[in-house]
């Protein structure tokens, strides 16, 4: 008999090991039972006008009719940002590369995923996505911005993860059901989807804007001034609108315009002397659309916060704004595909003082605290 | 008695089911039209990056960037009156996997046309605006405004060129016109008829070595002076802009 019960034992937690989906949950709050089950609660989700967020002085949002913007999209999307439940064994984030405090940056040369290996570029900073008219990523490899938050989950220098155990666990969760069907409206569990997930990632990261810098509280909201070392940087330096002729001239606003301070568009800004475009080690835009005049090419990203997210370039490879400002200075390495506005300069000190100082300005306090992107949990 | 207004009100309300709803005989039917903005260089296809184009001074160039607006884009229709198609468009090429055609496409009543008119530029009302009116996406976008002094820029020509001809095109070149007193409009004349069948493709085709060159006049690249023209120096880039202005075609394909 004790020998028939220690088989029957056996036979079935061989059978229960047979059906394990792959490993171990690591799901604290998840239920036992596996079977879609139905969700009960609010359906209807309410409508998100983003314009009535964004200030007066900044570019109308893009809106992107394939994600419509929903309250509960976006808390949802806010929590997931924030839940490690995203990563391999629910051990990573989206908020492990994209920090609050350093302006959705992580502060490392080149991002690390969950397993502690070093990606081949910098995590980007995730402000003002919803001015973006031309993809995301430094090489706009994902046209939309939900698309975007596919790759982090499943690619294994990020988060290293099978999408489907992420379901798995989200479908499983006591919580996040109820909060799928007031976002989408679905009645069970077996409708959790990726694309869902990931839209409402994205919808939240929409939310966050960042214009409340001290430049912005000078030139748009009027109620504080720049110093006369900032105008200095401001007027003769970073702005591009009087040039003495023949001068040669810092002139960021030419890729890095007010009030969004980045055109997002993809240029080879000089940094790599290389011999033909074929050589370019990252091939950056090059690797997206095929083609060897793409490559080397990156996108400009904004320079709002930008004295919170170094280090600096694709790479990582300049810890500071001082050196950033040197290789600018420096120009470009004559490459064929480079812009035709990096053409190198000379500033004495008094003005790197100046233009250093105006880059500060573009730093948004009131962005690193914001309630309404901070950690839900 | 009864069954005979019984059948003609069914017929009337049988004939009225089957009409198509658009139908009215009294309105000019739309025809979709599609005009294509072209680029060359020296009258053949622009290449962005991958062509390298000789310059009349002997340089070499490699085009980077070619845009300009145009504003109130019109088509004359032969009985006096005006189809207004667009206020405003940016015609772009940067992108060296794409050709040198631009498309746009419009809703046209059919009839007999004169020609066409558009402003080279950003029309003065909507230069009055700010970038800020309007999305990241829009033509009127952030990028291509200088500040609330100088406005749009109207068009922009970049190139990367190799003046001494030792193969590297290391001296770059940046053109960014635009002032109010720089909208010029361009009317081209021409007949033709827009009826759906057969209906001509309308190309406007602009020209990038002829606003840098008329085979008389050639704007120097090689004088560090005349090698970046933004904002505050646009007195540089007169001659550029004149011949800019004057060097449209329109063909009836």
């Amino acid at each position: 008999m004790n020998r028939l019960l220690f088989l029957s034992i056996g036979f079935t937690l061989f059978i229960a090991a047979s059906c394990e989906p792959g490993g171990p949950l690591s799901c604290p709050e998840c239920p036992v039972n596996q079977e879609g089950r139905d969700i009960t609660g609010p359906s209807e989700p309410t409508a998100f006008l983003l314009e009535a967020e964004v200030p007066d002085y900044m570019p109308r949002p893009i809106l992107d009719e394939s994600n419509p913007m929903t309250v509960e999209g976006i808390a949802l999307g806010r929590r997931l940002f924030y839940d490690r439940i995203m990563g391999r064994d629910s051990s990573f984030a989206c908020v492990d590369c994209h920090q609050q405090d350093k302006a959705f940056t992580d502060g490392r040369a080149l991002a690390v995923g969950v397993g502690g290996e070093e990606s081949p570029r910098s995590a980007m900073s995730i402000v003002n996505l919803a001015f973006n008219a031309n993809g995301f990523n430094w090489d706009g490899s994902s046209e939309q911005l939900w698309e975007q938050a596919i790759h982090p989950v499943e690619n294994m220098l990020e988060m290293d993860e099978d999408w489907e155990r992420v379901l798995e666990r989200l479908r499983l969760h006591n919580d996040y059901p109820g909060r799928f069907r007031a976002a989408f409206g679905i009645n069970n569990t077996d409708q959790i989807t990726r694309e869902m997930t990931v839209k409402a990632i994205a919808q939240f990261e929409r939310t966050i804007i960042s214009a409340d810098s001290h430049f912005d509280r000078f030139f748009y909201q009027n109620t504080e001034f720049l110093t006369e070392e900032e105008q200095l940087g401001a007027d003769s330096l970073f702005f591009v609108e009087n040039v003495p002729v023949g001068v040669l001239h810092p002139g960021c606003g030419h890729c890095h315009n007010k009030p969004s301070f980045g055109d997002n568009k993809f240029k080879n800004n000089g940094l790599d002397d290389v011999a033909r475009l074929d050589d370019f080690i990252d091939k950056g835009r090059g690797r997206v659309t095929g083609s060897r005049f793409d490559n080397g090419k990156f996108r400009t990203p904004t320079l709002r916060n930008i004295a919170l997210t170094a280090p600096y370039m694709h790479d990582g490879r300049f810890n500071t704004l001082e050196e950033v400002l040197d290789q600018y200075e420096f120009g470009g390495h004559g490459v064929e595909n480079e812009d035709p506005n990096i053409t190198g300069f000379s500033l004495n000190e008094r003005e790197k003082s100046a233009m250093l100082a105006f880059l500060r300005s573009l730093t948004d306090e009131t962005l690193l605290t914001d309630e309404r992107y901070s950690n839900p949990f | 008695m009864k069954y005979i207004s019984f059948f003609a009100l069914f017929s009337v309300l049988f004939v009225l089911a089957c009409q198509d709803d658009d139908y009215n005989p009294t309105r000019s039917e739309n025809i979709t039209t599609t005009i294509q903005f072209r680029a060359e260089y020296d009258n053949t296809n622009l290449a962005i990056q991958s062509a390298t184009y000789a310059y009349p001074t002997g340089a070499e160039l490699k085009a980077t960037l070619f845009q300009y607006y145009i504003s109130d884009l019109v088509l004359l229709a032969a009985d006096g009156s005006e189809v207004g198609l667009s206020d405003i468009e940016l015609i772009r090429y940067e992108d060296a996997t794409a050709d040198n055609i631009e498309e746009r496409t419009y809703d046209v009543p059919s009839g007999d046309y004169v020609g066409l008119r558009f402003g080279l530029g950003v029309k003065p009302d909507l230069n009055a605006t700010d970038p800020s009116n309007f999305a990241a996406n829009d033509p009127l976008n952030e990028n291509e405004f200088w500040n609330a002094n100088a406005r749009y820029v109207f068009a922009k020509i970049e190139a990367n060129a190799d003046l001494e001809n030792d193969g590297t095109f290391d001296t770059g070149l940046s053109y960014h016109m635009g002032s109010n007193d720089l909208y010029t409009t361009i009317t081209f004349a021409g007949n033709f008829n827009i009826d759906g069948d057969g209906d001509p493709q309308l190309v406007i085709t602009a020209d990038m070595l002829k606003a840098l060159s008329d085979g008389t006049n050639t704007f120097d690249i090689a004088d560090p002076d005349k090698q970046r023209v933004h904002g505050g120096n646009q007195a540089v880039a007169t001659e550029i802009w004149g011949r800019l202005v004057s060097q449209f075609e329109l063909s009836l394909q």
